[in-house]
């Protein structure tokens, strides 16, 4: 492998498999560089892939026998919890049951490992098929920079080069501070821990049990007190014959609580709507990932520059705006802009930041960069203390006492809600949070 | 269902290079710093792993041998003394999950 690549793809997760999908699919000359055992092996998510990006990388993806997917979700649910009752806005459609769907529940060790078998067929029909590679096991150190731009990569001894690279690294994003793209100290304050379980349970007992009808799936998110007082919120997603599930921590309100992750997971399981659920499951695994808040002050200076782009994670591309937690199917589509920059940076012949800029203005005319502008204060809304604890309280408390049946006077409706506002928060905060999520969602 | 332990947690993980008696760590904690200056010693109760542990006399010590490469460590400490990276696949410890 002496002559130079096209690209260097830094990272087998989905944004660096949509960068290499979409570059084999172009003719373009790459490798694709992968530190794990496989594709997936070192990878976690919560996780539900959102939208229909992964239909255009393998199109009809859903007749497949056995695809990497696990279910496709047309069921949605969010729970705010006080630490007995849980209340839950409930959503099911067959809306959702048609193709390509919108949402599919992955295991990432199965998942990419999958995209990754497709991207290597999409190898063996390029005009590269023996001259473009997946590369396993190994750990890129170092970006080779010459006059500050990006000329290859080098792992222990040995050096690779090409005209481009597409950091896809991940959240821990030692090669995009390398380059100069991140503060080489990332601090806690946007950053958060996720921590699951996946928990297996007889086949036909998960689908009786999530009212699932052959491959559809169910997600459901929880704040409140599944967090035990940690910024933060909770998720749980039904993949074949297991569960997903977990929490989202907040590092540096855990450290000034002095909270530890997995206590507050056993505080989750212990919740009665959870204890519930999960009581005849046998837990198969322990996994964290960090991730970012969704906060743009955490995403790095820029998404390029001479000779490099940043996909996925790298570029802390990730959000929860309080409807669902979007991740993937970020790194999914700034891969495929990623990889398209670079097809058109080859066709001109200039892989500089002047060609390479372009990706930059494809990702804020995307979604990705719509949404995470757009949904800054929602952002900042859903972290808040009303948020995260006074509304599940009072909707909690609320609940309780309009489900309540008692053989005496039943007092009206409105009166009880005062009375939980009054409680837990004031109709002023109230107002203010309902003119906010009004302006934010 | 009962709670598992942690240590019960991480005997599910799949450990690399289990077998080699050596590896080389891939994160390096300045426990000095740990045990001198920083005011909160957040490691011992943030990470998921449980790879930083307090004695009886509050000193702070690190393995890195359970260690599931969450990065969480390496944002809650901002005293400086944890040098984060990625495990050698060949000599390093790390993971490979098996669900993910």
């Amino acid at each position: 492998m002496d002559e130079k690549f096209d690209c260097i793809v830094i990272g087998g997760g989905v944004a660096g498999l949509a960068a290499a999908m979409t570059l084999a699919r172009n003719n373009m000359k790459f490798l694709l560089i992968e530190r794990g055992e496989f594709a997936g092996s070192k990878n976690v998510s919560g996780g539900v892939l959102w939208g229909s990006d992964l239909a255009k990388l393998v199109p009809n993806y859903w007749e497949e026998e056995d695809g990497g997917w696990e279910r496709f979700i047309n069921h949605r649910r969010l729970t705010l919890m006080d630490e007995q009752s849980a209340f839950t806005i409930d959503f099911k459609s067959s809306h959702f049951n048609e193709t390509p769907y919108t949402g599919v529940v992955v295991l990432r060790s199965k998942f990419d490992n999958w995209l990754s078998g497709k991207v290597q067929e999409a190898i063996d029909a390029s005009d590269y098929a023996m001259d473009s590679f997946i590369a396993t096991n190994i750990k890129v150190d170092e970006v080779i920079m010459e006059n500050d731009k990006a000329v290859g990569i080098r792992t222990g001894e040995d050096e690779f080069h090409a005209d481009s690279v597409i950091i896809a690294e991940g959240v821990n994003n030692l090669l995009t501070r390398q380059v100069g793209l991140q503060d080489k100290y990332v601090p806690a304050d946007h950053m958060l821990t996720g921590i699951k379980e996946i928990i297996r349970f007889d086949q036909e007992v998960l689908e009786q049990k999530f009212q699932l009808n052959g491959l559809s799936g169910m997600s459901n998110e929880f704040v409140g007190s599944a967090t035990d007082g940690v910024e933060g919120g909770g998720f749980l997603y039904t993949n074949r014959d297991t569960i997903s599930l977990g929490l989202v921590l907040s590092i540096k309100d855990m450290r000034e609580k002095k909270k530890s992750p997995h206590d507050v997971l056993n505080h989750f399981k212990t919740h009665p709507a959870i204890a519930d659920i999960i009581k005849d499951g046998e837990v198969v695994e322990y996994s964290a990932h960090v991730v970012s808040s969704g906060d743009s002050r955490v995403m790095p200076k820029e998404l390029y520059k001479d000779g490099i782009l940043l996909a996925g994670e790298s570029a802390n591309l990730l959000m929860n705006a309080g409807k669902a937690i979007q991740g993937m199917d970020y790194a999914m589509r700034s891969g495929i802009l990623a990889a398209e920059t670079i097809v058109k940076a080859k066709e001109k012949g200039d892989f500089s930041s002047a060609t390479l800029k372009e990706y930059r203005s494809a990702m804020d005319q995307s979604y990705v960069m719509k949404d995470i502008n757009g949904f800054q204060d929602a952002v900042h809304l859903l972290h808040t203390e009303t948020m995260q604890q006074k509304v599940p309280n009072l909707l909690c408390d609320f609940g309780r006492q309009f489900f309540t049946i008692k053989n005496e006077p039943t007092p009206k409706s409105k009166d009880m809600l005062k009375g939980a506002v009054k409680r837990h928060a004031s109709f002023w905060e109230l107002a203010k949070l309902g003119f906010k999520a009004g302006k934010s969602l | 269902m009962k709670n598992l332990k942690l240590t019960e947690r991480l005997g599910l993980v799949s450990y690399r290079n289990q077998s080699k008696s050596e590896i080389k760590p891939h994160i390096v904690v300045d426990t000095d710093v740990c045990n001198s200056t920083c005011p909160h010693k957040c490691t011992t109760w943030v990470c998921p792993a449980n790879c930083y542990t307090m004695d009886d006399n509050d000193q702070v010590h690190f393995q890195v041998e359970d260690c599931i490469e969450c990065g969480t460590c390496m944002y809650a400490c901002d005293q400086g003394a944890v040098d984060w990276n990625f495990p050698d696949p060949e000599i390093g410890r790390g993971v490979t999950w098996n669900f993910g």
